[in-house]
């Protein structure tokens, strides 16, 4: 099949949406068909965003490919007569972050106007697509609760899970993600200091943009509780053979992200290395695929819990192989793979 | 440095300037540099939507990018406050190819109307840019006569790294490309007819219709020529492409008016064979000058075969041109050294 593939993007900001759409364009081609990528640049400042939205609606794919895959907002809002989307999430300002501390629009009658566009371009989009997907239950909700569309979650692979290995359930916890305040690394070390065992903490990943600062704000946490010898900070790009590596020999993943869209690539990971996942109840789209006892711990946002649930996984090394072999299970029976992903989404 | 290059492209077309933009990318990072590849889609037809494209273009932002580098139209209208144009070509139905049978701008009523819109934006936006280079004296000749805009002109190197070199001189012309009406392959195997040496000719690459690939097999047949030309309807792969560049006894590119030399010149030059091309060839003449480093001669079934003899009884001087190409292309600084030098400078 001659298939368009359209995504948004900040330019050199990358992510796990530019990473969905590398990996699906790869699978894509694995599974015969022939890709044509489109991946438009956008700016995130809102004064911005409706002369993308109508830079989109001009873009003419109509006479082109058998059908048009798109999956960053806004570019569902391209034409074609074939199109589906796979959505993996809104402008949340506009949406679920409207009235948060994290709303970028104004709270002005211009900041309501825009608020307004974007939702009503949104439904336009949305409508046109002959089947609407998403890859969460959360945005899922998301597009039911603020553009009345109903979708069915397509959870999103690994390009290569069979890369990951499972070596021996170490004496460490391994947190991997990118080095930003949401994803609450802090809160992690903040636990570590109510362990009672020895269990150890490795914290690795790219720092975002700007996030300098909260680098050295872990950092200095470590020193204040006199961590240095239990916590290691990787503050830098993990080479995926490092990362196998690592998940390899954890005893298991921690991943505690505040309200996340999805499961996160982390989650997944830790799962094709036959290792548990501790997250919290918050947590968003990770709750998706973590059940309590079962492929993972999942507690309250609270230090001591998640202490106490880090002295679990590293005491009994037996519920961690348990909970970590649940979670490969966990990924078989939630249909995670893509021959699912692409014949839903050509079907 | 954070570099955008920015292209407009038809889906699923893909031609000698996707080639050229992935080596391009590939180049800019192999030198250290963060390198972003951003194709925007394109439609020309009819002609309204060009105008939507224009538009379209010129409402998207590339934040974060210290610098773009823009290489057709519409893309150059993005805007950037370090914009720079490497013009590969102009939208030619509005320039040079208007009224011409190889565009259809001029045959609708709206067409003159958006030919004068294309050229008062182009003039707008090409304005903005903080310099200006064209990969052809073709596409900078232009840009002044239509435009009043003057260029550097930037030859694109070859886009990738294999080792081109001459074997010996053969028997065959070699004549590989996309089969298209544009580029008269046929016209090649017409000229085969008044041959009157033994000099073969083997025709290779994907044909990109059926009608043109038809006409050529009939004149095939009905010159009898099945055993002095071969049509390889194929994608043909870089391996094979080498070894008949490097045996060949010369090779053929007669494209009409093209803007830029092309690179199966480049590659002619490189494997030492002298070229065959047409007075109304454009560009390619930027690198073959006749009996120089080949022929130029007029685009006519019987100055092509009087050509083709030519190279076929005096070898001496087919081999003479062919190494004096090779000369020509080292002194030209045609390397991707010189190009990362100057988009980065």
């Amino acid at each position: 099949m001659r298939i368009i593939l359209a995504t948004t993007a900040t330019p050199f900001v990358a992510g796990g949406s530019t990473q969905i759409v590398e990996w699906l364009h790869r699978q894509l081609e694995i599974h015969g068909h022939d890709v044509e990528l489109f991946q438009l640049p956008v700016s995130e400042a809102y004064g911005e965003i409706l002369d993308q939205l109508l830079a989109m609606r001009l873009l003419d794919l109509t006479q082109h490919g058998d059908r048009l895959i798109a999956v960053r907002s806004p570019s569902h809002l391209l034409r074609h007569p074939n199109k589906v989307a796979w959505f993996i999430h809104h402008y949340r300002s506009a949406y679920d972050l409207w009235g948060t501390r994290y709303q970028t629009l104004p709270d002005t009658p211009e900041g309501l106007a825009y608020r307004s566009a974007i939702v009503q371009s949104d439904n336009v989009g949305l409508q046109e697509c002959v089947r609407l997907f998403c890859n969460s239950g959360v945005v899922r909700d998301r597009l039911m609760k603020f553009n009345n569309a109903p979708a069915e979650v397509l959870y999103p692979p690994l390009l290569d899970p069979g890369q990951f290995r499972c070596g021996v359930y170490g004496d460490y916890l391994l947190y991997i993600g990118r080095l930003t305040h949401h994803k609450r690394q802090w809160l992690a070390i903040e636990a570590l200091r109510y362990t009672r065992t020895p269990v150890k903490l490795i914290i690795a990943g790219c720092p975002d943009p700007g996030a300098e600062p909260y680098v050295f704000d872990l950092q200095h946490l470590v020193a204040k509780y006199g961590l240095e010898h239990r916590v290691s900070i990787l503050s830098r790009w993990i080479s995926e053979h490092e990362k196998v590596e690592l998940f390899a020999n954890c005893a298991a993943a921690v991943y505690l992200p505040f309200d996340e869209d999805s499961y996160g690539y982390p989650s997944l990971e830790a799962h094709a290395a036959r290792k548990p996942v501790l997250t919290t109840i918050d947590a968003g789209g990770t709750n998706e695929l973590i059940v309590n006892g079962y492929n993972g711990l999942v507690t309250p946002a609270d230090p001591e819990l998640l202490a106490n649930a880090m002295d679990s996984l590293y005491k009994d090394k037996d519920l961690a192989r348990r909970m970590g072999e649940a979670g490969e299970q966990r990924i078989h029976d939630l249909g995670i793979n893509w021959d699912a992903v692409i014949t839903r989404l050509l079907a | 440095m954070k570099i955008g290059i920015l292209i407009s492209t038809v889906p699923f077309v893909r031609g000698g300037a996707e080639i050229l933009i992935r080596a391009l990318h590939a180049k800019l990072r192999e030198y250290g540099h963060q390198a972003l590849l951003v194709r925007i889609p394109f439609r020309w037809e009819p002609p309204q939507k060009i105008l939507e494209h224009m538009l379209a273009c010129r409402l998207l932002r590339m934040p974060g990018v210290a610098r773009v580098v823009a290489l057709n139209f519409p893309a150059f209208y993005v805007p950037h406050e370090d914009k720079i144009v490497w013009m590969l070509h102009q939208f030619r139905p509005a320039y040079d190819l208007w009224k011409t049978p190889y565009q259809g701008l001029s045959d609708s009523p709206e067409g003159q109307e958006v030919r004068d819109f294309i050229v008062r934006a182009d003039n707008s936006y090409l304005a903005e840019a903080s310099r200006i280079f064209a990969n052809s004296e073709v596409t900078s000749a232009r840009l002044k006569h239509f435009n009043g805009f003057d260029s550097d002109v930037l030859h694109p190197p070859l886009p990738y790294d294999h080792q081109f070199s001459c074997i010996e001189y053969g028997d065959f012309i070699f004549a590989p490309g996309n089969i298209n009406e544009a580029e008269r392959q046929l016209l090649l195997v017409q000229s085969m007819t008044h041959c009157r040496s033994g000099v073969k000719l083997l025709l290779a690459g994907k044909s990109e219709s059926e009608a043109n690939s038809d006409a050529i097999k009939v004149a095939i047949s009905k010159g009898r020529l099945e055993d002095r030309v071969t049509f390889l309807d194929r994608f043909i792969s870089e391996e094979e492409k080498v070894d008949w560049f490097g045996r060949a006894l010369a090779c053929a590119y007669i494209p009409y008016d093209e803007d830029s030399y092309g690179y199966v010149t480049l590659e002619s030059l490189l494997s030492k064979k002298a070229l065959i091309t047409c007075n109304d060839s454009g560009g390619i003449r930027e690198l073959v000058k006749d009996k120089v480093t080949g022929r130029v001669v007029d685009a006519s079934p019987r100055a092509l075969a009087e050509a083709m003899d030519g190279l076929y009884y005096d070898r001496a001087e087919a081999r003479q041109m062919g190494e004096a190409g090779y000369g020509l292309v080292k002194t030209l600084d045609i390397n991707w050294d010189h190009v990362v030098r100057v988009l980065t400078a």
